[in-house]
C-alpha cells in the first residue's frame, strides 16, 4: 500500500514543473495584449486621471512642468453651472436613449423571435441602423429633420399636423429629442439581438402554464416574459446606459451640442474644454466623472448579479 | 525561464534590428553632401490635392520644388484635428517643419513653444511693411514675429442681381430689403448661425456695425445687434434653420435660390461660379452703422519649434509669399492676398469687392485671441437665446459672464 502511495506520489513533482513551464510560455504569449491594452487604456486613462489634478493649459502640455493643483480643478468644476447642466444632459440623454432603446428593441424583439415570411431579410435590414458608420446615420437624421425640406416635416405638413417649417435640431427641447431619437435607432437592433437570444431561452411550457391558468396575451407578458428576461434586460440596460453614457459623435454631428448649448452633454463639453478652449484639467475633470458615474453603476450591476447566482 | 530568455533575446535582437535600421538611415541622410537631405515637412488643414481647397496649395509647393530641387512632404490634417495633432507632435519633438495655422491661433501656438520664433529672418527679409496691419498684428507675440500671414479672407455680401438691384448699404436697408424679398419659401438673407465659433460671425459683424467690439456683447450696440436677428426672424427675412447652418449651408441656401442673399467669405466665389453658372450674382461690402468692418479670416505660415531645417523652411516660406506666385495661386484658392502689392486682385470685380472691405477686418488683438473660440462661442449661445424667446437683455448678460470670465475680466 505504501509503495502505491509512494508511487502516486512520485510523479507529480515531475508534472507540476513541467505545467508550470506550460503556463508562462501561455502567459508569454498575451504579453503582446496586455502591453497594448496597456499602452493603449490603460496609461492614457491614469495620464488623463492625472491631468484632472493638475494646472494643465497648451503650454504645460507642450513644455511640461504641469503644478500639481489638488483637487482644485474639480472645486472649479462643480462650482460652475455649466459642468452640472452638462452632467444633467447627460443623464437626460442618458436615460432617454435607455429607455426608446430598450422599448423599441423589446418591440423588434418580440416581433423577430416569431417565425413569418420575409423575417430574415427585414432583420438584416435593421442591422443596418446599427452597422451604418455613424457619421452616415447622423446625416440622414440631419436631413430627414431638416426644417426646411426634411422628410419628418413633409409628413407633418401633409397629414395636417403642422403650419410651415419646424426646425428640430434648432430649438432646445426638440433638439434633444432629435438626438435621444437617432442614437436610439442605432443602437436598437443591437438590444433586440440580445433580446431575441433573451426570449429564445424561454421555456415554453411557462406560456403553456400561464395559458391553462387562463392568462391572456398582455398578462403573459408581464408575468412570464418580463420576469424571465430581467437578467438580460439588465444587462441590455445598462450596455446602452454605458454607450450612451460616452456619446460623442452622434450628438456633435447633429447639432454640436447645441443650439445654445441644449445638448451639450459631458463629452461634448469635455471636447470643448479640451480642444475648443485648451483646457486641458478640466477636461480631464469631466472625462473622470464620465469614467466614474459608468463604474459605480457597474459595480452595482455585478454586484446584484453575484446576489441573484448565489440565491 | 527558458521561454523568458527567448523572449528576451528576440527583443533584443528587435532592438538590435531597428538601431541597425535608424542608424542606417542616420547616415544616409546625415552623411555625405552627395545625400539627399530629408523632404521638408508641411502641415495644413486646406485639403487634400484632390480637393479644390487643397489642389492649389499643392500646385504652389509643386513649383517651388521644381524651383529649387528641394523635395517637399504635405501632410492634410483635417481642421477639427489639426491643433490637437500639431501640439500632440510637438510635445513629442515631432513637428512639422512649416505649420500652416489659423491666424487667430499663432500667439498660443508661440506660447505654448510649438513654433519658433522668426524675428531674425523677418529682420533681414524686410517686406514686413507689405502686409496689411491687421494680418501682421496676428503674427505677433511678445514683441516677437512668429509667422508670415499666408492670406486673408473676409466676409461680404453675396446678392442675386435677379432679385436684388442694389446691395443694402445700411443695417436698416438690410433688414427691410430681406423681408421684402423673403416668402414663398425663400428668405431674404442667409448666414451661418450654427453651434460654436462658427455661427457667430454674422452677430461679431453686426455689433461692429452698431460700433462695439465683439467682446462688449452686454452693451446697448450688442442689445441692437441681438435685437436686429431677432426682428430679421420673426419678420421672415432670416430663416430661423440658419441656427443649424454653417457656412456651406448658407451658400447651398444662396446658390439655390432660397435667399436672395447671404453673408459669406470669398471661399465662394469660384465654387459659385463652377457649379451655378446660371446664378446671377454680384457681391458687395458690408451694410455700414457706425462701422462696416468685416471679420478677418486667415492663416500664417509657421515654422515648427522642432524643425531642424529652418533655412530650408524659411525659403519655401518666402516663396510661397512672393506676389507673382500669389497671383497665381489665391484666386485658384478663392483667397485674398496678405499683403498690398500682389498683382491682378483689381482686375477681378468680385474679388476687388472683397479687397475693399479686407481694409476694414476686425481681428482680436494678442490678448483676446487666444480666447476667440470662447468669445464666439458665448456670442453663438446669446444668438440662439435671443431667437428663442430669451429676453435680448439677460441673452446678453448671460454671454457677457461668460466673455469675462474667459478673458479674466470678470
Amino acid at each position: 500500500m505504501t509503495a502505491v502511495l509512494d508511487r502516486t506520489r512520485t510523479p507529480a513533482p515531475a508534472h507540476r514543473p513541467r505545467r508550470r513551464a506550460g503556463n508562462r510560455t501561455d502567459q508569454l504569449f498575451l504579453l503582446p495584449a496586455v502591453a497594448f491594452v496597456a499602452v493603449t487604456v490603460v496609461y492614457p486613462l491614469i495620464y488623463s486621471v492625472v491631468q484632472a489634478f493638475q494646472d494643465v493649459g497648451l503650454r504645460e502640455v507642450i513644455r511640461g512642468g504641469a503644478d500639481w493643483v489638488g483637487f482644485a480643478n474639480f472645486a472649479d468644476q462643480f462650482g460652475r453651472a455649466e459642468f452640472w447642466q452638462a452632467l444633467w444632459l447627460s443623464l437626460v440623454y442618458t436615460v432617454g436613449t435607455v429607455v426608446l432603446t430598450y422599448a423599441g428593441g423589446l418591440a423588434l424583439a418580440l416581433l423577430f423571435v416569431r417565425r413569418f415570411a420575409g423575417r430574415n431579410v427585414m432583420r438584416a435590414l435593421l442591422m443596418l441602423a446599427w452597422i451604418l458608420p455613424t457619421v452616415v446615420g447622423a446625416n440622414v437624421w440631419r436631413w430627414l429633420l431638416d426644417g426646411s425640406y426634411g422628410l419628418l416635416n413633409a409628413v407633418l405638413r401633409g397629414l395636417g399636423l403642422i403650419d410651415g417649417d419646424l426646425f428640430w435640431l434648432g430649438q432646445p427641447g426638440p433638439a434633444m429629442v432629435s438626438v435621444i431619437a437617432a442614437t436610439a435607432w442605432s443602437f436598437a437592433p443591437f438590444a433586440m439581438i440580445l433580446l431575441v437570444a433573451g426570449l429564445q431561452g424561454v421555456p415554453t411550457m411557462l406560456y403553456e402554464a400561464a395559458r391553462i391558468d387562463g392568462a391572456g396575451a398582455w398578462q403573459q407578458f408581464r408575468h412570464v416574459t418580463l420576469p424571465a428576461l430581467r437578467p438580460v434586460s439588465v444587462t441590455v440596460m445598462l450596455l446602452i446606459f454605458i454607450f450612451a453614457f460616452k456619446t460623442f459623435d452622434t450628438i456633435y454631428l447633429m447639432t454640436r451640442g447645441g443650439p445654445g448649448g441644449a445638448t451639450l452633454t459631458l463629452p461634448l463639453y469635455a471636447f470643448q474644454e479640451a480642444f475648443e478652449f485648451r483646457r486641458y484639467d478640466t477636461a480631464a475633470v469631466a472625462t473622470t466623472v464620465m469614467l466614474l458615474v459608468p463604474l459605480v453603476l457597474s459595480i452595482f450591476y455585478f454586484r446584484s448579479l453575484r446576489r441573484e447566482e448565489t440565491a | 525561464m527558458r521561454a523568458v530568455r527567448i523572449a528576451g533575446v528576440a527583443v533584443a535582437a528587435a532592438v538590435l534590428a531597428a538601431a541597425g535600421c535608424s542608424s542606417g538611415g542616420g547616415s544616409g541622410t546625415g552623411g555625405g553632401a552627395a545625400e539627399p537631405a530629408e523632404p521638408l515637412s508641411v502641415w495644413q488643414f486646406y485639403g487634400d490635392e484632390s480637393m479644390p481647397t487643397g489642389k492649389p496649395l499643392y500646385d504652389l509647393v509643386a513649383r517651388y520644388e521644381q524651383q529649387s530641387g528641394t523635395d517637399v512632404d504635405i501632410r492634410f490634417i483635417p481642421y477639427d484635428d489639426f491643433n490637437r495633432t500639431l501640439t500632440q507632435a510637438a510635445a513629442a519633438g515631432d513637428g512639422p517643419d512649416i505649420a500652416l495655422i489659423s491666424a487667430f491661433d499663432t500667439a498660443a501656438m508661440a506660447d505654448a513653444g510649438v513654433i519658433q520664433d522668426l524675428s531674425p529672418q523677418v529682420q533681414a527679409w524686410g517686406q514686413q511693411g507689405a502686409y496689411f496691419p491687421t494680418g501682421w498684428e496676428s503674427t505677433q507675440a511678445d514683441g516677437k514675429t512668429y509667422g508670415i500671414p499666408h492670406l486673408a479672407d473676409a466676409y461680404a455680401v453675396y446678392y442675386n442681381t435677379a432679385m436684388v438691384q442694389k446691395a443694402p448699404t445700411t443695417w436698416a436697408e438690410m433688414e427691410s430689403t430681406a423681408a421684402a424679398l423673403s416668402g414663398q419659401g425663400r428668405a431674404g438673407l442667409a448666414v451661418s448661425g450654427i453651434e460654436g465659433a462658427e455661427g457667430a460671425t454674422g452677430l461679431a459683424i453686426r455689433m461692429l456695425a452698431a460700433g462695439v467690439q465683439p467682446t462688449q456683447i452686454d452693451s446697448p450696440g450688442g442689445h441692437a445687434a441681438l435685437e436686429s436677428f431677432r426682428r430679421m426672424v420673426a419678420s421672415g427675412a432670416l430663416s430661423e434653420g440658419f441656427l443649424t447652418w454653417n457656412e456651406e449651408d448658407a451658400k447651398n441656401q444662396f446658390a439655390t435660390g432660397q435667399a436672395a442673399m447671404m453673408i459669406n467669405s470669398a471661399t465662394y466665389v469660384n465654387i459659385l461660379r463652377e457649379e451655378n453658372p446660371d446664378l446671377q450674382w454680384s457681391v458687395a461690402v458690408l451694410p455700414s452703422e457706425a462701422t462696416g468692418q468685416t471679420m478677418l479670416s486667415a492663416e500664417n505660415l509657421t515654422i515648427g519649434a522642432t524643425s531642424d531645417d529652418v533655412d530650408r523652411a524659411w525659403d519655401l516660406i518666402t516663396f510661397m509669399q512672393r506676389p507673382e506666385e500669389l497671383q497665381v495661386y489665391l484666386p485658384e484658392r478663392n483667397k485674398l492676398p496678405a499683403r498690398n502689392d500682389v498683382p491682378g486682385t483689381a482686375e477681378d470685380p468680385v474679388r476687388a469687392v472683397f479687397a475693399q472691405q479686407l481694409q476694414q477686418a476686425w481681428a482680436p488683438d494678442a490678448a483676446l485671441a487666444p480666447h476667440t473660440t470662447e468669445l464666439l462661442t458665448a456670442l453663438q449661445a446669446a444668438l440662439q437665446q435671443a431667437i428663442s424667446g430669451t429676453p435680448v437683455p439677460d441673452a446678453a448678460r448671460s454671454a457677457q459672464a461668460t466673455i469675462d470670465e474667459a478673458l479674466g475680466t470678470s
